[in-house]
């Protein structure tokens, strides 16, 4: 079972898709969710990626997003909204703190803004191979490979690193260091937590560096690579997918 | 001291560990062996309690495993992992070795103590700090930061991978001293049938998360069979004696079968003299 940033095998057409164009429909839904002012639009684009996403077979990472998503938006939306000022006030709070109409749009709206900005980068990558996303970065676009690799490889790192905390966890767990004591108990865990990981990431990237340029990391150029990724008419549906969003997003 | 009551392990339907029983007893040596993803570091795990079974139990020192916190049972089993890294963290070794015996309730004092004693016989600068040590003197740093809090069983996850020759007699010689001693069980996971043999009386050998055998580790080195099963093969000295047709035990470390090949050759040579 694939990890959430993690590529998953599939046959759609967004799987078929040419690279530029899947990573240019999540930026679009991205963008297009900051841009618009109205609260239905993003609630629109939010149900898009989930319906998307379902469609996709990616249930589970669509899931996994709004419950690791969510709970921070839900934070966001918990701490800032007695801050907003502005609008008609419906609930006064102790301290001159207040609940607003406005404050709750914008808090809601903020909260829907990261989730939409979110689910679209998590789908992309579940439809598209990182090598083929790096691939096409260098040749299409012309970024520099070793932005692109690190772009890519920063990606890829994340799972592993996911990996490596837990093992780093279990560790020390089996030290004897307990994970659910006291605050004091928790900032004595931080060395023990983090150092391993902080080490681990180190030798990691070293190693890492060592390896690609001693496989001649630096020869690489725009025109090297065998694959070729040409646009086609199957791109077309998700290209004017782009162009719509992106214009009511302007004009909402 | 270890009892497994026929414990099973399974992700999503796939069994790690298949009904596995087994007992070990207070101050016993066990080396664990078996094919990369026979489910050896899984048994470890399960013993542990990292992970806890999804049938049978676990019972360490008569308490099931599945009742107590790790951090509960880490006061009785300590766990080598293969990469010290993930264990060390303190600035120095002697930092590295009393962390955390404040959280056991151990005394001040006791604890200053425990920690001579471990740098005792750990012979390395206790005020260097560990990171920098060489793998085989880091290894040994975090068997003694385990070691500190005096366990009744070690569980070591291949504790000689990735050592030279000298480094891994060093931490072998270290964990035979601790169980000799001082009474520790050890439950250890080796690929090095050598290493088997000569600190380890008995084996315990995985194959598809089973356990396919348990003996003594002199006699399993002779079935042949169930070595293969397991993708193991067995120690020189036991494989020489078994070309020679020695009988099991008759010649299974240098020692014994330099006596054999000098006898043999004496014998040999009185004969020729009598004809």
């Amino acid at each position: 079972m694939p990890g959430i940033l993690e590529y998953q095998s599939g046959d759609t057409f967004l799987h078929r898709a040419h690279p530029l164009v899947k990573l240019l429909l999540a930026a679009v839904i991205c963008v297009g969710g900051f841009l618009t002012q109205s609260l239905w639009v993003n609630l629109a684009l939010l149900a898009l990626s989930i319906v998307g996403g379902f469609a996709l077979g990616m249930g589970r990472k669509v899931k996994a997003s709004l419950k690791g998503a969510g709970s921070l938006c839900l934070f966001l939306f918990v701490v800032q909204l007695p801050f907003v000022r502005m609008g008609r006030t419906l609930l006064p709070l102790p301290f001159g703190l207040r609940i607003t109409d406005l404050g709750l749009r914008y808090c809601a709206q903020l909260g829907m803004r990261l989730l939409g900005a979110t689910l679209p980068l998590v789908l992309m990558l579940g439809v598209t191979r990182l090598s083929d996303l790096t691939n096409t970065l260098v040749a299409q676009l012309g970024i520099p490979y070793r932005y692109a690799f690190v772009i890519t490889t920063a990606i890829r790192f994340i799972p592993v690193l996911f990996v490596e905390m837990r093992d780093v966890i279990e560790a020390q767990t089996a030290r004897g260091v307990e994970l659910d004591g006291s605050f004091k108990q928790k900032i004595r865990l931080i060395p023990p937590l983090c150092v391993p990981l902080l080490v681990s990431c180190v030798q990691r990237m070293e190693n890492n560096a060592l390896a690609a340029e001693l496989r001649g990391f630096y020869l690489r150029k725009r025109g090297s690579g065998y694959r070729r990724y040409p646009l086609s008419a199957a791109d077309a549906p998700a290209l004017a997918a782009c162009a719509l969003i992106l214009i009511i997003a302007i004009i909402t | 001291m270890i009892l497994l009551e026929n414990v099973s392990y399974a992700i999503e339907s796939r069994e790690l560990i298949s009904g596995a029983s087994l007992r070990i007893g207070q101050g016993e040596f066990a080396a664990l062996a078996g094919e990369n993803g026979a489910g050896k570091s899984t048994l470890l795990k399960l013993i542990m309690g990292l992970i806890k079974p999804t049938r049978g139990d676990i019972l360490i020192q008569g308490a099931s495993t599945r009742d107590r916190k790790v951090s509960a049972l880490a006061r009785t089993v300590g766990y080598l992992f293969q990469n010290p890294d993930r264990q060390l963290f303190g600035a120095t070794i002697r930092q590295e070795l009393s962390f955390g015996l404040d959280f056991l309730g151990v005394s001040k004092s006791d604890a200053e103590s425990r920690v001579e004693e471990t740098l005792g016989w750990l012979k390395l600068d206790p005020d260097r700090a560990p990171l920098s040590l060489s793998r085989g003197e880091r290894q040994r740093v975090a068997l003694a930061s385990l070691f500190v809090r005096r366990p009744s069983l070690l569980l070591l996850d291949e504790p000689t991978t990735g050592l030279d020759y000298r480094e891994c007699m060093q931490m072998m010689n270290t964990v035979a001293r601790l169980n000799r001693e001082d009474g520790v069980t050890v439950l250890m996971i080796t690929h090095d049938m050598e290493i088997a043999l000569d600190f380890a009386p008995r084996m315990l050998t995985l194959s598809g998360g089973r356990i396919i055998a348990d003996g003594s580790t002199r006699e399993l080195m002779r079935d042949e069979a169930m070595l293969k099963r397991a993708s193991l093969i067995p120690a020189q000295m036991v494989a020489l004696a078994r070309r020679l047709g020695l009988a099991p035990g008759e010649a299974d470390d240098a020692d014994s079968l330099a006596e054999w090949v000098a006898s043999s050759v004496k014998g040999g040579a009185q004969r020729a003299g009598h004809t």
